[in-house]
């Protein structure tokens, strides 16, 4: 089915299927690349907006409250008679978030505060040598936080110090502490399962964990691995206090855990500068376009399958196409075959024919001038021997008016054969009484059949009518026949005629008992001049055209003629006739 | 018997008995009387002898007529095998051929005639009604001495007789 070509083209056709196929999911492996940077840059900025407005929000919110008590601070006019006690009351009411807040004289003692049990009155800063940041913020006259420390209580919490002073005058200090445990829920971010929060202080020292994960305190880059790549750098750049987003790989024996991305805003505090960070795996950005990952994916698979479907559509057309073309090829080639074979064969009939007609020209040729040729001899003869015998005289005569004879026969048989041929023999139909005729005929053999001996038996069914045909036609038949029979036979040989009806036919037979023919010859004996055959050897004299007139009067009639024969036994010729119409000469 | 031994067996007995009659020749080899004698008749014959083969009877009977009455002494015969033997019997001067004969053709008897050595000088003329040139080549190529074409003139063909005949006598 597949030739070479074709198997080329298919090979071909299937090569472009599959770079359509191909360069559909190199498409779609891009869409995804380019989809899930840009949703992870989306992502990491929504993540930094988060992170920003949380850091902004406890920022603010942390300086606010110490605004508060630097404002009090800030009052020129002296240390009121209750020790600030009522300012620092509704300072403590106002912001809501501290744990305790006091008021230390310039002597280091601790004199007032808000609410009283949290307040250890008396402790002299100097005395339990806690003294430390009290003479920083004196020395500096500015607010001073310390890092979330331990707390008595057991809990972490940063001590703001805020000097006092009265024009220049240090008047003391006012001590805040904030609990962590309030700032945590400022940072806690609406987290779902993966994201966690975290805060670094300026050296890199973790200071909340919301994982709780880690120990707090400790180096955030030694915890993680400092040869997480991308770590470092995000590390280095909260420390430096920027904003902005990063991302670094988790690593695990030198393996890639997981890719997780950080968004990271620093949080001022007076002195304190952190940097709250919110970290998310990567996944959470895949976790997020999953859909439009299923979705792209539907439409390459949809899409291959439609290419996949149109072009096995393309390829069962074509197929279909070149073999209706290929069959249609054949059938054409098989038409041309049959008609070359059909144009050999008509053009080997003419060829035949054509040689039977210069074989016929050829026969017919020698056939008039053989008597010619005893005729011109004679009568040259006759020319030249002008005083010679009169028995030789009339021999040569014989032989003239004998050839001359012959001559005419032939010609007429050829007129025969012609209108027989050429459809134009004209029967010149009449009832005719087949007995009678068949004496006609007789006895224009008659010279022959007696001088040959030849008995004639005649058998005709007694209730044959007459029929309707031409007489001389069929005068001119029984000759023939009769002649053929005789010459074919030996001496005193039998020639038996019979007459038979049958239905409307008249079948009439002549058998004789003479030298009979093989099956070879019986096949060509109704041939034109069958009797010369190729070896140009003739084994009994005549026309050769007698049979062929023969059938043809028969078969333009609407009879037929058959002959059977045995070599050595003798032939019969059974010809029939139709009783055509016999009424209506009645 | 066959007819080339009888005449062979006559000429020695009448070398024997120059004084035997035909009925004593005829009894000794047991031939009848008139074989003997039409034999013997040929045998005295002096004339050039012509072999006429042609299975159409009258234009035989006017050429033998003709040639007859020219002083040939002619010989028929009817078919290719007559014209075989009777080229061994008579042993003729001159065969006038016809290509359609019955039997074995003009051709094949020509070709076999040339080909047999003791009668290969005998010329051959060739009658036929066919006039093609392929006949006539094909006659030559056989060996045939001349081809004349029926109907033919009588003079020419006598002048082709005499032609050939005189052909031969040259050899």
């Amino acid at each position: 089915m597949w030739n070479r070509k074709s198997r080329w083209n298919i090979i071909l056709f299937a090569v472009v299927v599959l770079l359509l196929i191909s360069s559909i999911f190199f498409l779609w492996m891009k869409t995804n690349i380019d989809v899930r940077s840009v949703v992870e840059e989306q992502y990491q900025n929504q993540q930094l907006l988060l992170t920003r407005q949380i850091s902004n929000s406890i920022e603010r919110s942390l300086n606010e409250k110490v605004l508060l008590l630097e404002v009090i601070a800030k009052k020129d006019t002296g240390v009121p008679p209750d020790y600030y006690k009522s300012d620092l009351k509704s300072v403590y009411d106002v912001a809501g978030m501290f744990y305790v807040v006091e008021y230390v004289a310039a002597n280091g003692t601790i004199v007032s505060g808000y609410p009283d049990e949290y307040v250890p009155y008396g402790l002299n800063l100097y005395e339990s040598n806690q003294h430390r940041a009290f003479e920083m913020v004196k020395a500096s006259k500015d607010v001073y936080i310390t890092e979330p420390l331990k707390l008595m209580e057991g809990n972490y919490g940063s001590f703001i110090w805020i000097p006092v002073f009265e024009g220049d005058k240090f008047r003391g200090a006012f001590i805040a502490i904030i609990h962590e445990a309030d700032l945590k829920s400022r940072y806690v971010v609406e987290s779902n399962s993966s994201s966690y929060a975290y805060l670094l202080d300026e050296r890199g020292r973790l200071l909340y964990d919301e994982s709780g994960n880690y120990k707090r305190g400790t180096n955030y880059a030694e915890l993680l691995g400092s040869d997480s790549p991308g770590l470092v750098d995000i590390i280095s750049k909260q420390v430096n206090g920027s904003e902005g987003n990063g991302k670094y790989f988790v690593l695990d024996n030198g393996s890639v855990v997981e890719e997780r991305l950080v968004s990271y805003s620093p949080i001022n505090w007076y002195n304190q500068k952190w940097s709250l960070a919110i970290t998310n795996p990567s996944s959470e950005v895949d976790r997020l376009i999953v859909s439009v990952y299923l979705k792209l994916f539907i439409v390459a698979v949809v899409s291959v399958i439609f290419i996949v479907f149109v072009s096995s559509f393309v390829v069962v057309i074509i197929f279909n196409w070149s073999k209706s073309l290929e069959k249609e090829v054949d059938e054409k080639t098989q038409e041309l075959k049959e008609s070359n074979k059909s144009l050999l064969e008509v053009n080997k009939k003419l060829k035949e024919l054509d040689r039977l007609k210069t074989e016929f020209l050829s026969i017919v040729s020698h056939e008039l001038k053989t008597p010619l040729t005893a005729m011109k001899t004679s009568s040259e003869f006759l020319q030249e021997n002008d005083g010679c015998d009169v028995s030789l005289r009339h021999q040569m005569l014989d032989i003239i008016i004998r050839n001359i004879d012959r001559q005419s026969r032939m010609v007429d048989d050829l007129l025969d054969i012609s209108r027989i041929e050429s459809n134009r023999m004209r029967f010149h139909r009449e009832p005719v009484d087949i007995e009678e005729t068949i004496k006609v005929s007789l006895e224009v053999l008659d010279s022959i059949i007696k001088e040959k001996h030849m008995t004639i038996l005649v058998e005709v069914q007694d209730d044959l009518s007459l029929i309707n045909t031409d007489k001389d036609k069929l005068v001119q038949v029984f000759v023939n026949l009769l002649n053929n029979a005789v010459k074919f036979s030996k001496k005193k040989g039998i020639i038996t005629i019979t007459v038979e009806t049958e239905d409307d036919i008249v079948k009439i037979s002549i058998s004789d008992n003479g030298i009979g023919m093989s099956s070879e010859e019986l096949e060509r004996i109704f041939d034109k001049f069958y009797q010369i055959d190729s070896t140009s050897t003739r084994k009994v004299g005549g026309s050769g055209l007698g049979l062929s007139i023969v059938k043809g009067i028969i078969e333009g009639q609407g009879g037929t003629i058959i002959a059977r024969s045995e070599l050595g036994k003798g032939s019969t010729f059974v010809f029939t006739l139709i009783k055509q119409d016999i009424e209506e000469y009645k | 018997m066959h007819a080339e031994n009888i005449s062979g067996k006559i000429l020695s007995l009448l070398e024997d008995n120059p004084g035997i009659t035909i009925r004593e020749i005829s009894n000794k080899l047991s031939v009848p009387l008139s074989q003997v004698e039409s034999i013997l008749k040929s045998m005295s014959d002096v004339r050039q002898k012509i072999l006429i083969v042609d299975d159409e009877m009258d234009a035989l009977l006017a050429l033998k007529v003709a040639l007859e009455a020219e002083g040939y002494n002619i010989v028929e015969a009817k078919d290719g095998y007559e014209a075989i033997d009777k080229v061994h019997s008579e042993k003729p001067d001159v065969i006038l051929l016809d290509l359609m004969i019955p039997g074995i053709d003009g051709f094949e008897v020509c070709s076999q005639l040339k080909s047999d050595q003791l009668y290969s000088h005998i010329p051959v003329i060739m009658l036929t009604a066919r006039g093609e040139i392929d006949d006539k080549v094909e006659g030559i190529e056989l060996g045939a001495d001349d081809y004349v074409t029926k109907p033919f003139n009588l003079k020419e063909l006598k002048a082709r007789i005499k032609m050939v005949l005189r052909r031969n006598q040259d050899i």
